[in-house]
């Protein structure tokens, strides 16, 4: 086979383009995973992504994948495609170092449920990237708060990718992996997604299986794809979801990617809510987020005003994280070393959990129950909901991430403020689209479902891609 | 391979307030998340939205 090429388009090519070509053999699996694993060894750290190259490993399991197709034994699309993983998931033998420096040297003997399918699905493992500590859960002031630095956003380095998966954001985003995989408990896949241009899928609760990864909160965290388009999304998600009774949150349903029974535009109602895409949203984002509300409507479904139920869902899933991660982390903080931690607000936060009484995170969990009902009550007016992901651009690096001053004027509505830590505690799939940019900086928009509507939400976020070529955008990655 | 951390000091670390007040600051967060929650109207038959199974 004469040498190959790879160019940009190959490291910023789909799932199906990059699977299309290993099978007409452009290329074999061994050439791709060294062609990715030196742009992702060589671009990585410029935006600090990577927390640990898995080129040996990923060679070898390339070997046996170009076996594979050679003996046209073709196990599923994502075969010798090379993807990374955020380090809270497990990989046999190797550090997992959950972003923190406590857990620096922690190596577990078996991969986690979501790496071990997508061995067997034949993808290529070719890193380990980078993610806030602890994912976040404590609350951060800056977004140093990582072993491996603050996130960088690659459409400007001076910006934040957002988190806690920021590398999954970073490294798909500038074409290190073909894709990646996240993790959300309040916004850690929709964020970077958001804020690096590129597609995110964030789950029902239970679809996909927690085993071996870092747990946050139990009864909030999700593991979901991080892509360059829906259909990527779709791929990834019908090899990482399914049964698992060794998690107790597993909801026992499995995920097929059937386009074929999508509805049509017409027998589906949006919700949405003016005021997110105009006096909510960020000034300089407002005329690209009004220009996709607009390409929506055009899309032929029915559109209808909404406003999200009113509960404060920002103290409910701070009364819950903090009290299960509190729970999680409990030897961590009563021996001090919580302290360790780079972010000084979020080791005081996680000792803050440890005060919550028993009643108040009862009662968090007693009023969830309300806001799951209320979704339940809302989705039979409407089928999906439309909000912009984030109001604003990335921030700077040396932003506070912490508070932020309350409107001089509160709003007139509140619209569908508050979606993401509403989604996530109804445990509802969301998926976040790139719909423009503001200020040179990505922007998108959310389709949030009902639980197990994720082939539908991949369906509307197809047809949205159809109409644009946002998600094929490509930072300004160098070397 | 482990990435060196291409990490920038903590930003605004000259400023970091002295260490209890971030930690009065976030048991002050909790005690506010508790009074907010606390002023849903919650039926008293609801349930946590968690189900233990023998």
């Amino acid at each position: 086979m004469a040498k190959f090429t790879f160019t940009d388009d190959i490291f910023f090519g789909s799932i199906s383009e990059l699977s299309a070509a290993l099978r007409k053999k452009d290329f074999s699996t061994v050439e791709l995973t060294h062609a990715f694993c030196d742009r992702l060894e060589k671009l990585g750290p410029r935006y600090n992504a990577l927390a640990l190259s898995l080129r040996d490993s990923a060679l070898r399991k390339a070997k046996d994948v170009d076996r594979d197709f050679k003996l046209d034994r073709v196990r599923s699309p994502l075969q010798g495609i090379p993807y990374g993983a955020k380090d809270l998931l497990a990989v046999t033998g190797k550090p997992t170092t959950w972003g923190a420096k406590p857990y620096a040297g922690q190596v577990f003997k078996e991969d986690a449920q979501v790496i071990d399918l997508l061995h067997k699905a034949g993808a290529i493992l070719i890193g380990k990237l980078s993610m806030v500590e602890l994912a976040g859960g404590g609350g951060y002031r800056y977004p140093s708060a990582s072993l491996t630095g603050p996130g960088l956003n690659p459409w400007d380095r001076t910006r934040w990718s957002g988190g806690s998966s920021s590398g999954p954001g970073s490294a798909t985003a500038a074409g290190l992996v073909a894709f990646s995989i996240g993790s959300e408990t309040s916004g850690s896949i929709l964020t970077p997604s958001a804020y690096c241009g590129i597609t995110g899928l964030r789950p029902t609760y239970g679809l996909v299986s927690r085993r071996g990864a870092m747990a946050l909160s139990w009864t909030l965290d999700k593991i979901g794809p991080m892509c360059r388009s829906a259909e990527d999304c779709a791929l990834v998600l019908g090899a990482i979801a399914g049964n698992d009774y060794q998690d107790p949150g597993s909801a026992r349903k499995s995920f097929h990617y059937a386009p074929q029974f999508a509805r049509k535009p017409d027998e589906i109602t949006i919700g949405y809510a003016a005021i997110d895409f105009e006096e909510t949203a960020e000034t300089s984002t407002r005329a690209g987020f009004q220009d996709a509300l607009k390409l929506v409507k055009s899309l032929g479904m029915n559109m209808k005003e909404v406003e999200i139920p009113d509960f404060p869902y920002g103290a409910l899933t701070g009364a819950i994280i903090g009290a299960e991660a509190a729970s999680i982390f409990e030897d961590l903080i009563r021996s001090g070393r919580v302290d360790e931690l780079a972010d000084h607000r979020q080791a005081q936060g996680l000792k803050a959990g440890l005060d919550i009484p028993a009643t108040e995170y009862l009662r968090a969990m007693r009023v969830r129950a309300l806001v799951q009902q209320a979704f339940r009550d809302l989705f039979l007016d409407v089928d999906f909901l439309l909000a912009p992901t984030r109001s604003t651009v990335a921030s700077k690096i040396t932003d506070r991430l912490d508070g932020g001053a309350a409107p001089a004027t509160p709003p007139k509505s509140r619209g569908l403020s508050g979606l993401i830590p509403a989604g996530n505690l109804a445990g509802l799939p969301a998926i976040s689209l790139p719909c423009g940019f503001a200020s040179g900086l990505p922007i998108a928009i959310s389709v949030v479902g009902r639980p197990f509507y994720e082939n539908q939400l991949i369906a509307i976020g197809k047809a949205f891609q159809s109409h644009t070529d946002w998600h094929r955008k490509r930072p300004p990655v160098t070397g | 391979m482990l990435a060196a951390a291409a990490a920038a000091p903590q930003a605004g670390s000259s400023q970091t307030p002295p260490p209890d007040a971030d930690l009065d600051a976030a048991r002050e967060q909790m005690k506010a998340s508790a009074r907010q929650i606390a002023k849903v109207k919650l039926p008293m038959a609801t349930e946590p939205a968690f189900h233990f199974k023998a």
